[in-house]
């Protein structure tokens, strides 16, 4: 085959992903990381000499009033609870399914079902879970005998971030989980067989057996749940929308923010740079690691 | 542990005669408390949806205190009437003032059409989402040349990028299309969104194609562009269901892009509709609790039905990915 | 042909106008005069084959769409060929819109805003359309204001048609005033202060106030009164509007008044975590002796349906009598209706002026806002809490437009932020002053 001709065909077959990823998501970034050094409204025309301001927008974002380091810290905290909590819980989850146990299907599809759910309705559902007075929740503990004021999950800044991230973990369970279930149903039947004539128990076959062979999936489980807690707005944003007092901003959350209520598209830019970035060097640290501990050689 | 562990083995060699792979049995306490696990894990994903539906069907009275978990007294279902028409119910169409939209003559809810317009554009968008990924990673992954490696890892950027960020860029190249009010304004960047995430389906499933069927078809001088069609597209039917189960998690419930970039009526996409339902009927429960019902019904029947589809296809993707 | 005909439709609904108001009510003689004095403005630009969009936030269920449902109906009866697109949008989905709409050139036709800063940032950026012509004739037949055009115009031109103004009032439920010896709205602080105790003393919460982060405008209702009834409008004014320093004593001891008031338990606890639509659903249900916020809430205190007791609109008592005066209110004509620049400017204008002017009027009729344009038709009918804020305007010594809409986005921002932190009780007053002042001024 003649290289030119190669080459062509090469092109053509990329073209219509190309022009998708460069014209809706490379030219998108490369115009944020231009907007991102200028100080501009984004409502009136641009005018590169004059709003030109260099990095200044990177370094107003962590002053004292943006408090985008807070931001980070809290979305840094979904990421490990995500990592530390929902991931074990959905690999725990996926391990007892991939056993063969009774009314198996019918588990996973219940255990998914949240991940079908448009956002806006589970927002709008925990809001009135939440809801001081009339939720199900504060209702339920007056029953059990709670006598108190009424907790105010979504208004009391030291418990605030913890209500918003229990439905934003709770809703991707089942996505981690069925990715999990699918590389423990991959494990071949004779490997186990053999561990388990070995004397293993299932516990030890599960740690010694199970988890080595599904380090793929987990690894990408993990840059999901890592990459996703950082980009994470959607429920936020309807339950509290970074309030109260900022106590439950993330980083897509002040963007927004920054981008239609202040008026401050450069600071705005900056920050979605900013996630960019991380969340692509979150995704190479973590394929790292996993390539670093995976003594089984296997990608 | 260690006597259990003895035990087991013992119960074991003696069904080994009868079957051969039965090797060992879980501690059955263990395996109860599991169990018990699972039902109670399963309850806590259904009951926001059970506490859904019995609310949709109360009075405010019943949801703000008398009855707060149980089923409803007496069942509400003009909440339904108020939610699918509009306040007052579907009374108001003899009025001509219905909240609904005309279809071939039918007069159908709002969030009929919205429905529908929801299921053309996620359609649409997992179309050319396939046909693109398809294409790439054959160029990428069955054809030698230097960049590909590099090709690749650009793509996969694409799973990093926060699709909030992008909305003013991808805004101002919409409307510089002149495709402002279009499904084609919401298909085009979704399935830009999703495009990573396809590839990486593609690929790992075009690996398992053997690379000798290529070859083969070389040899019987195909070129590039037959191979791919003759050989590759057929083989590559069970990664569609995968990658249109991930691209319809990514696309069906957007929220942003979407309220932004189509502003006609008729147009507007299921999530848009709900969200501006459950702005209206701020404080009067029950019908929030219809329309989101509603909202939520289509994706829960079509899920109910192939649920088993849907979960091989995403398992397929997860092992293939 | 067709013109003909139009012409003899126009005619004769000009006419059955005449005869409605004839027959509706015999004291706004001046009505015949207001429906013909529309030859004042050039509308043949509105006899042609028009398409013009237009987006605005009346969303079901919001107090302004009967208003803006009656206003319309009006137009395509007067102007059978122009064709209105209307897109409605939740508030907050709103301002990022119209605000990316506006990055991208893509605004529509007629558009509505909030006058003061947040339309000058449009102003600025050179997209509105200067509405000097078409309201010039309105201006000089009287039936509109320099006054009231004040907070949408810029370099002495004028970019936006008023609907509605709106001041913030103190609504109280009477019947739970009554039951605690109270037969008016405590006029005084001292009495305030008495009526919120004994309240308590019956377990009532005196006041309802939304503090979740999209509704902090809401403690500004509480916050700026209680600011001009210390300092005084002059002194407010001078620092919302013209950019004077925030280190002012007066405004620190405002808030830590405010903040007494929250320590007292004057307010609802679970504030914090509702949003203002719940918080006005249960002053509805009476929960609340109080409730200030805009006048656009009478409308729905009037419902009987919805509300059982008797609403009655006062204003926030005077708390240091050597600046502060009843009278001085906050508020102004804030809901404006604007135009883009672009092909259909013109049409659009015409189209807008009249829109804008029909909301009002029909706003005012129905308890959504006070007319910012002259009254024209029969309003006997309308609302007796409206006429109660209507009597306090009349009363008015000084206006102060509604912080957010006076400052500049990013100001507004880090204002409500502040304002957040106050209801919080993060921050005090020293410290309120302390931070808008190097923030800010």
């Amino acid at each position: 085959m003649k290289q030119k001709q190669k080459y062509i065909a090469i092109f053509l077959f990329l073209l219509p992903a190309l022009l998708l990823f460069v014209g809706l998501l490379i030219a998108p970034i490369i115009m944020s990381i231009y907007y991102s050094l200028f100080n501009w409204n984004g409502l009136r025309a641009l005018d590169p000499a004059k709003d030109f301001v260099g990095l200044k927008n990177y370094a107003t974002l962590f002053n004292e009033r943006i408090q985008f380091g807070s931001a980070l810290k809290n979305a840094f905290i979904l990421a490990g609870l995500s990592v530390f909590l929902q991931l074990p819980f959905s690999l725990a989850l996926a391990l007892a399914l991939g056993k063969k146990i009774k009314g198996e299907r019918a588990f996973l599809s219940i255990y998914f079902l949240p991940v079908l759910i448009s956002t806006v309705v589970i927002g709008q559902l925990w809001l009135k879970i939440y809801n001081p007075e009339y939720g199900i929740l504060n209702t339920f503990l007056r029953k059990l005998g709670y006598e108190g004021e009424n907790i105010r999950w979504l208004g009391d800044q030291s418990i605030a971030l913890g209500a918003v991230f229990v439905p934003t973990l709770w809703q991707y369970v089942g996505y981690h989980m069925l990715l999990l279930y699918a590389g423990v149903k991959g494990v071949s039947p004779e490997l186990r067989e053999a561990a388990k004539l070995d004397g293993c128990t299932d516990w030890q076959v599960n740690w010694n057996v199970v988890i080595p062979t599904i380090k793929p999936i987990i690894k990408v489980s993990v840059i999901f749940a890592v990459t996703g807690s950082l980009k994470s707005f959607d429920l936020i944003y309807v339950l509290t929308n970074g309030g109260p007092m900022k106590a439950t901003e993330v980083p897509s959350i002040i963007m927004i923010n920054q981008l239609f209520k202040a008026n401050q598209y450069g600071i705005g830019s900056a920050i979605a740079v900013l996630l960019i970035i991380l969340c692509f060097f979150f995704a190479i640290l973590i394929g790292f690691v996993f390539k670093e501990r995976d003594i089984y050689g296997k990608k | 542990m260690e006597k259990n562990n003895q035990v087991n083995v013992e119960q074991s060699s003696l069904k080994l005669d009868t079957s051969k792979y039965h090797v060992k049995k879980t501690n059955k306490g263990l395996r109860v408390l599991v169990f018990v696990g699972l039902i109670l894990w399963a309850f806590i994903n259904l009951f926001p949806i059970y506490w859904m539906f019995t609310f949709s069907l109360k009075t405010n009275e019943e949801i703000f205190g008398e009855n707060v978990a149980g089923l409803p007294r007496e069942w509400q279902w003009e909440n339904y009437d108020t939610a699918f028409w509009g306040k007052g119910g579907r009374d108001k169409k003899a009025a001509g003032n219905v909240d609904g939209t005309e279809v071939g003559g039918f007069q159908l809810p709002k969030i009929i059409r919205q429905f529908i317009n929801s299921v053309i554009i996620t359609v649409t968008t997992i179309l050319i989402s396939i046909f693109a990924a398809m294409m790439a990673t054959f160029a990428i992954s069955r054809i030698q040349w230097k960049l590909s490696k590099l090709t690749y890892s650009m793509f996969m950027l694409g799973l990093t990028i926060p699709i909030h960020a992008s909305l003013l860029p991808v805004y101002k190249t919409i409307s510089s299309l002149g495709l402002l009010n279009t499904y084609t304004s919401l298909i085009l960047p979704y399935s830009a969104f999703s495009l990573a995430m396809s590839i990486l389906i593609c690929s790992g499933f075009m690996e398992d194609i053997p690379k000798e069927l290529d070859e083969a078809a070389y040899i019987d001088g195909a070129g590039l562009w037959k191979t791919f069609i003759k050989v590759i597209v057929p083989l590559m039917k069970p990664a569609l269901a995968t990658i249109g189960i991930y691209t319809f998690l990514q696309c069906w419930n957007e929220l942003m892009f979407a309220n932004q970039f189509i502003s006609s009526g008729d147009k507007i996409t299921l999530p848009v509709g709900i969200q501006q339902l459950s702005g209206q009927y701020l404080t009067e429960w029950g019908p929030i609790g219809a329309a989101l019902v509603i909202a939520t019904f289509p994706t829960l029947i079509v899920y109910i039905f192939f649920s088993k589809k849907i979960q091989d296809s995403f398992i397929a993707g997860a092992v293939k990915g | 042909m067709k013109r003909i005909l139009a012409v003899l439709l126009v005619l004769a609904m000009v006419f059955s106008l005449a005869a409605c108001s004839k027959d509706d009510d015999k004291k706004t003689s001046d009505n015949n005069n207001t429906n013909t004095s529309n030859t004042s403005t050039d509308s043949s630009v509105l006899d042609k084959e028009i398409t013009l969009t237009l987006w605005d936030i009346a969303v079901e269920g919001d107090g302004n769409r009967p208003a803006y449902d009656s206003a319309l109906a009006d137009l395509k009866a007067k102007y059978p060929k122009v064709t209105i697109n209307e897109t409605v949008t939740e508030n907050n989905a709103y301002k990022t819109k119209i605000k990316s709409a506006m990055g991208a050139n893509e605004l529509p036709d007629i558009f509505f805003t909030w006058a003061g800063a947040f339309l000058g940032d449009f102003v600025n950026a050179g997209k509105v359309h200067c509405l000097d012509d078409v309201l010039q004739p309105w201006i000089d037949n009287g039936e509109m204001t320099a006054a009231q055009l004040g907070n949408s115009t810029y370099n002495g031109k004028h970019y936006g048609v008023p609907t509605t103004y709106n001041i913030v009032t103190l609504f109280a439920n009477m019947d739970i005033l009554a039951s605690v010896g109270y037969d008016h709205i405590p006029a005084t602080m001292d009495e305030l202060n008495d009526c919120c105790d004994k309240l308590l003393a019956k377990n009532i919460i005196p006041f309802g106030c939304a503090g979740k982060t999209d509704d902090t405008w809401c403690v500004t209702e509480y916050l700026e009164p209680i600011i001009e009834k210390t300092i005084g409008a002059a002194a407010l004014k001078d620092i919302m509007t013209f950019g004077k320093t925030w280190n002012n004593q007066g405004v620190a001891s405002s808030v830590d008044l405010l903040q007494s008031m929250i320590k007292k338990g004057y307010f609802d606890p679970d504030g914090m975590a509702l949003g203002n639509e719940e918080v006005k659903a249960n002053f509805m249900s009476g929960k609340y002796a109080f409730y200030q916020n805009g006048s656009w809430n009478c409308g729905d205190f009037a419902n009987k349906e919805k509300v059982k007791f008797n609403v009655k609109a006062g204003e926030f008592p005077v708390v240091d009598a050597a600046n502060g005066k009843l009278g001085m209110l906050i508020g102004g004509p804030s809901d404006t209706i604007a135009v883009s620049e672009g092909p259909n400017a013109e049409a659009a204008a015409a189209f807008a002026v009249e829109l804008g002017r029909l909301i009002c009027h029909y706003g005012y009729l129905k308890g959504s806002g006070l007319p910012a344009w002259k009254v024209w038709g029969d309003t006997s009918e309308v609302l007796p809490i409206v006429q109660e804020v209507a009597a306090i305007c009349a009363n008015a010594v000084d206006y102060v437009l509604f912080g957010d809409n006076a400052m500049p986005a990013d100001e507004a921002a880090i204002y409500l932020e502040y304002v957040s932190s106050v209801y919080g009780g993060a921050v005090d007053g020293a410290a309120f002053i302390k931070g808008l002042t190097s923030e800010i001024r």
